[in-house]
């Protein structure tokens, strides 16, 4: 779910709820050297590197050089939190090499810091409302999403999108109101623990967000998913994924994903399955 | 104006969700109105069109008129209601109250009688004064855009919802819910209910004795094509609802509410996989001397005791004549659609 959200004092801050997916990680250590400069390799990973030199000011260590490595098994470019992952792997790489303990809060103030919006990807206890542009928790769930099983599907596998270059939605008056009953049914969902509920918020939230970042053959994918026995569609904020949703605990999961698959495939889709 | 001073009553928008059976729920409103209210006036005041000195003008005699009145009681605007002889006293005494100032028209429109009369009388205040606005609640598009929250509290509540019941006056209780509640669960059950000789879905116009749902216009906030099932009762019918539901459940409401109760009683017992919700808009106090009184009502409605009616005939032309519970499959069409395809 992507909108914009009041805190308790009706202030109204862009948010959203990530959908964890374990199976995607990434790894970062730091290796200090006698240079005063941080280098990152892969030498692309530049918000990494904002990161990496901000944390060091942080802990007043500015002359510190050193190179950070980091290893990743997260697409870039199609909305999975790349770039939030690299960021968060740095700080905390630095932060272990150093012996120093910081809260979520410091962590989340220095990787918005680099990548302007950045992922929920540090709260994986229970699901969070997260404020992506300030980096703050809007609201803190019961509990963590039920479990859902995903089929991850490119739409657009040519095209990547870049968190920084991307427009934020500008949504009319009717969708504001709009992610009130949104907000509260995933709130019911997650404390009863209703896959079902999970995906219907998710797949209302996709059709709202069509309109500034359109997901080609968005329609298609809907009726494969009414007709195979999904639960809803998940669409990447920024990029080009859609992920059908399975509910991890329904007895019919097995044949569900076997049939999306089929009419993906004849369909012509390119897409990857996640168990959850 | 902050958020303080027009939100302070947040607390007496919301209804109470009111388990009724095992799959159907009241959303028991103590006056709806306060929603619509807060929320236009909010967004006129954050466009800039209403401003200090802005005079508020709405023609309107009944609970829209009492929740502008309360609302702008902590304002400095002016507010000047307009209303015709239906207004009832102790209304008016509140209106007045609360500061409002209301202007009752007593001469009817040769042609567009009581209603064409206070829209006339409305205008004239309106050229009077320079800076002024009018909430049209009628058409508007905030009235129905104001539902947001009340969707958010039925889900966070009940969850999934199958089935939407309410009374249609100006539409914007029931399709601005509809609207967002079918963004989540899109196969929603939409039930309008009307009375017996208004035109919002095709009756011929008459004397209508029930007020707040129904009209001899059609306002722009009903959107027609979010209405799967049209319900129309009749005065009978409503007010021996309108004890029933008193006497059977404890719910003291407005006759609105119980219309909408009587409908989908019906509806979700023959129902029974799907979760129903009633929107009932006010409570029973501003009619005690009508609805709640027995003489006022032997005089009004001498049937209103023995009218016997336990399920709706379904009808496909609305425009029949009609004298009791009648139901018509409207299938989300367009008014002119539905008119045409009965011809």
């Amino acid at each position: 779910m992507q909108g914009v959200f009041d805190d308790a004092c009706f202030q109204r801050y862009r948010g959203l709820v990530t959908f964890p997916c374990r199976h995607l990680q990434t790894h970062a250590i730091f290796v200090p050297n006698s240079s005063h400069a941080v280098t990152i390799s892969p030498g692309t990973k530049e918000k990494a590197r904002r990161a990496a030199a901000l944390t060091l000011r942080q802990i007043s260590r500015q002359d510190q050089g050193g190179n950070v490595e980091i290893s990743s098994t997260i697409p870039i470019g199609r909305g999975m939190g790349s770039s939030t992952a690299d960021v968060l792997a740095t700080i905390q790489a630095i932060l272990d090499r150093f012996d120093v303990a910081w809260s979520m809060e410091e962590i989340m103030h220095v990787a918005v810091e680099a990548e302007t919006a950045c992922d929920s990807t540090l709260f994986s206890q229970v699901a969070v409302l997260f404020a992506q542009r300030g980096g703050i928790v809007l609201e803190a769930f019961d509990r963590a999403l039920p479990k859902i099983d995903i089929i991850s599907v490119d739409c657009e596998p040519s095209a990547t999108v870049s968190t920084l270059d991307f427009e934020p939605a500008l949504y009319n008056e009717f969708e504001v109101e709009a992610f009130k009953p949104l907000r509260s049914l995933l709130r019911r969902a997650v404390r009863q623990g209703d896959a079902g509920l999970v995906g219907k918020v998710a797949t209302a939230s996709a059709r709202i967000n069509q309109r500034f970042l359109a997901k080609p053959r968005l329609d298609e994918l809907e009726k494969i998913a009414a007709a195979s026995g999904a639960i809803g569609l998940q669409v990447a904020h920024s990029g080009t994924l859609v992920g059908m949703m399975f509910d991890h605990l329904s007895p019919n999961r097995d044949v569900s994903i076997e049939r999306a698959a089929a009419a993906l495939e004849q369909a012509k889709f390119s897409f990857t399955t996640f168990a959850a | 104006m902050t958020n303080l001073q027009t939100r302070y009553l947040a607390e007496f928008e919301m209804p109470r969700v009111v388990p009724l059976g095992p799959n159907l729920y009241a959303a028991a409103f103590f006056l709806m109105k306060l929603l619509p209210a807060r929320y236009i006036l909010e967004r006129a005041l954050e466009r800039g069109d209403i401003c200090e000195g802005t005079h508020i003008c709405e023609t309107s005699s009944g609970t829209f008129a009492l929740a502008l009145a309360m609302i702008t009681a902590r304002m400095e605007n002016r507010l000047t209601i307009v209303s015709d002889w239906a207004l009832e006293p102790t209304l008016k005494r509140r209106l007045v109250e609360l500061g409002a100032e209301v202007e009752i028209v007593t001469q009817a429109h040769p042609h567009g009688g009581l209603q064409k009369a206070r829209l006339d009388r409305l205008n004239e205040i309106l050229a009077q004064s320079p800076s002024h606005f009018w909430p049209r609640q009628y058409d508007n598009p905030d009235n129905p855009r104001a539902y947001g929250s009340v969707a958010a509290k039925l889900v966070d509540r009940i969850g999934q919802i199958d089935c939407l019941v309410g009374t249609v006056g100006s539409g914007g209780s029931l399709c601005g819910t509809a609207s967002y509640l079918r963004l989540l669960f899109p196969d929603m059950v939409v039930i309008g209910v009307d009375t017996i000789n208004s035109v919002l879905f095709g009756q011929p116009d008459a004397p209508r004795l029930v007020r707040g749902l129904g009209g001899s216009v059609i306002p722009s906030n009903v959107d027609h094509t979010l209405i799967d099932e049209v319900h129309w009762l009749s005065a009978a019918e409503i007010f021996q609802a309108t004890r029933q539901l008193h006497s059977q459940t404890g719910l003291f409401m407005g006759p609105t509410s119980a219309a909408a109760h009587k409908v989908a009683s019906w509806w979700a017992a023959h129902n029974d996989d799907k979760t129903v919700v009633i929107l009932m808009p006010d409570e029973g106090h501003r009619y005690a001397d009508s609805a709640y009184d027995d003489d006022w009502l032997n005089s009004k409605v001498p049937r209103w005791r023995s009218v016997c009616s336990d399920r709706p005939v379904t009808i496909t032309n609305p425009h029949a004549d009609l004298a009791q519970w009648t139901r018509l499959e409207w299938g989300r069409r367009p008014r002119s659609d539905v008119i045409a395809q009965s011809l």
